[in-house]
């Protein structure tokens, strides 16, 4: 498989990098910074041991270029303002109603709470798309709520982890900003292919929900107290649910439709939650300034990642990391099919230790052009690579919204009970990879109808 | 109606979506050149966090132009992507400082802080400060070309000064350069004198 000594090297950059993830230092600097200690070897090696691994610096110092075309990238702009967007929207306290109204609209129901949960969860997802805000903001609003109420407290964190992650998935979700700059597709298309997906996954966990609570009514019982559902009840529901419903709608619409580009969407959009907060006395002058703090942060280190990757990557493919990559797919003896759910395991294995920044700038852009030559639709691709992604945060042990789960969850909650409550939301996960594995349609459907025949 | 009062108090938490990613961080010393460092850093953080202000509002004229006058502006489009890049990239040094940069801390948080003051001195020594180096290297020349032939923009009504933009990223990683020099020196002073404080216990961005 290895034709040529220096994906030796190749192999070491990548093996050296998943070590050393563990010391715990930032990842953005420990990509550049093993980006340029390659190349220093590299170059000792070829002038003083007579090695032949075309790394030099000429070549390595071609990263500044590509720093530069990742500034001047026009469709990544959208990526900061749909940050902005989320946590502008997280401050304007729209979820804490809504958290309120749909309780009593579906308390009466076994498994009511939960199920607002996901509801509130798919809502915050296609709104912020910031796993972290998700997951601590769905914690702390809905667990409390839930174990007052005598639900399982295992089932209770499950539902929390599991829907706080649909963000990354439910567009505007600024990993498919990311993944379509990767791949050459639109992000438009990505958008449009992941909706279905995305509202299934919602779907099928509030039908577990369901299901469970019907077979096991200890577990999430229908509360005693609850109050008749009401006309102002309702009114006071869609009070709540218009606004935000209203904002993602034609943000997404307006992309859907090909009437403003993403860039421009978000900037609207971002403008939209600014309104929002404003129109319910949730902005000051200091929450402003924390806002877009926040955003300068958040942004930054997504950013950093960039660098770091790029150097990364760079380095990586001059010791022919790519024909590596690409060889080791081709020789594959299962057919395309079989090679996109070998990727798929492997890079829920890799969701592990690396976080979907790292998995989307390193591993994709290495694997995309193979697939296509292969004749893979992308965009079916990299629907199918996101829920994977998406998976990888609810994986204990290393789980991203398991981590943030901990950190909010109340007094009596260990780690085994979040373990045990996520468990078959991972089993619903693979069922839901399964699903858009076997029928592409999901993702392929609102593509097709949104450019007509 | 208790339900409701539950509701009410959970809902003036305020949640700071950047303070998630670590669980404790114990206070590094610092000295009066990193302190110095450190506020100048921040100020310029705080100042160029309001591009992102700014960005919406020119995405904002762009589309308002576009829709309601059919006209659209290269000089505005550009505008974004200059706004945009030179707000994060300014960014990254003002991250650093916070330490906001992702870890996978599994490991270090088990560490002591002796340990963990010892992979921060290796880090910066052989991967951040190398990495910074060679990318404030090789930006001067990139700069410098853009200087001299007094770029401009590909398109016709584009934006003038191409060189900086262009230096604002060789700005940005001296910035990081400086930020650093300023953790370096932190990082030296509490491997000789141990934390400066027992270390405030921040649990999942929510202070208790």
């Amino acid at each position: 498989m290895i034709t040529d000594p220096a994906q030796y090297m190749a192999i070491a950059l990548f093996i050296t990098f998943i070590v050393l993830i563990f010391t715990g230092y930032p990842v953005a600097w420990l990509m550049g910074g093993l980006a340029v200690i390659f190349t220093a070897i590299s170059v000792f090696s070829d002038t003083h041991l007579d090695t032949f691994f075309g790394v030099d610096w000429g070549y390595s110092s071609i990263v500044v270029a590509r720093i530069y075309a990742v500034m001047n990238n026009w469709v990544l702009v959208a990526l900061p303002m749909f940050v902005f967007m989320g946590i502008m929207m997280d401050k304007s306290g729209v979820a804490e109603d809504l958290m309120t109204d749909l309780t009593k609209l579906f308390g009466r129901v076994r498994g009511g709470l939960a199920i607002t949960v996901v509801l509130i969860g798919v809502l915050l997802a296609a709104s912020t798309g910031i796993i972290g805000a998700a997951v601590v903001l769905l914690a702390v609003l809905g667990v409390p709520l839930m174990l007052k109420h005598q639900y399982d407290a295992a089932l209770a964190c499950g539902v929390v982890c599991a829907t706080g992650t649909l963000g990354i998935l439910i567009p505007p979700s600024i990993m498919l900003v990311l993944m379509a700059d990767q791949i050459r597709v639109s992000v438009g298309d990505l958008f449009m292919g992941a909706v279905f997906p995305g509202l299934m996954l919602g779907l099928l966990y509030a039908l577990f929900i369901l299901v469970y609570a019907w077979l096991r009514p200890s577990v999430a019982p229908a509360p005693k107290d609850a109050e008749p559902v009401s006309l102002k009840l309702w009114l006071n529901v869609l009070k709540s649910t218009i606004p935000p419903a209203g904002l993602i709608i034609a943000v997404l619409g307006s992309i859907f439709m090909g009437i403003a580009t993403p860039t421009e969407a978000s900037g609207v959009g971002a403008l939209g939650a600014m309104l929002l907060a404003l129109a319910r006395r949730r902005l000051s002058f200091a929450g402003l300034q924390e806002v877009l703090q926040n955003t300068m942060k958040t942004t930054s280190y997504i950013f950093a990642l960039f660098v770091g990757a790029t150097a990364f990557s760079l380095v990586l493919r001059g010791f022919g990391g790519d024909e590596l990559i690409e060889s080791a797919l081709t020789s594959l003896p299962f057919g395309p099919y079989g090679v996109v759910a070998i990727i798929l395991l492997v890079t829920f294995l890799l969701g592990f230790v690396l976080d979907w920044i790292e998995i989307t700038l390193i591993i994709l852009p290495l694997i995309a052009p193979v697939l296509a030559n292969m004749g893979i639709d992308l965009v079916w691709f990299a629907v199918l690579f996101a829920v994977c992604l998406q998976t990888s945060f609810i994986t204990p042990p290393v789980g991203f919204a398991l981590f943030y789960m901990k950190g909010v969850a109340p007094k009596g909650i260990d780690t085994m009970t979040i373990y045990r409550g996520i468990i078959p939301f991972m089993i619903i996960q693979l069922i839901g990879v399964a699903i858009i594995f076997f029928f592409p349609l999901i993702v392929t459907w609102l593509p097709k109808v949104a450019y007509g025949p | 109606m208790s339900e409701k009062a539950e509701l009410d108090t959970n809902s003036n938490v305020s949640i700071d979506v950047s303070d998630m990613s670590h669980h404790d961080k114990p206070t590094l010393q610092d000295n009066p050149i990193s302190r110095k460092i450190d506020q100048i850093i921040n100020l310029i953080g705080q100042l160029f966090s309001w591009l992102w202000l700014v960005l919406l509002f020119v995405i904002i004229g762009n589309v308002i132009l576009r829709y309601a006058f059919s006209q659209g502006m290269i000089e505005l489009e550009e505008l974004q992507w200059y706004l945009y890049a030179a707000a994060w990239l300014v960014g990254l040094s003002y991250t650093f400082i916070a330490d906001d940069h992702v870890r996978v801390d599994v490991i270090l948080e088990r560490l002591g802080f002796k340990a963990q003051m010892w992979i921060e001195l290796f880090g910066l020594l052989l991967l951040f400060l190398p990495f910074v180096l060679f990318i404030l290297y090789f930006s001067v020349s990139f700069v410098e070309l853009s200087w001299v032939t007094s770029e401009t923009s590909t398109s016709a009504n584009g934006l003038s000064a191409r060189w900086l933009i262009k230096g604002c990223l060789w700005f940005s990683f001296f910035l990081l350069f400086l930020v650093g020099i300023s953790r370096l020196l932190r990082v030296i002073a509490s491997i000789k004198k141990g934390p400066a404080s027992d270390g405030v216990i921040q649990v999942g961005g929510l202070k208790q």
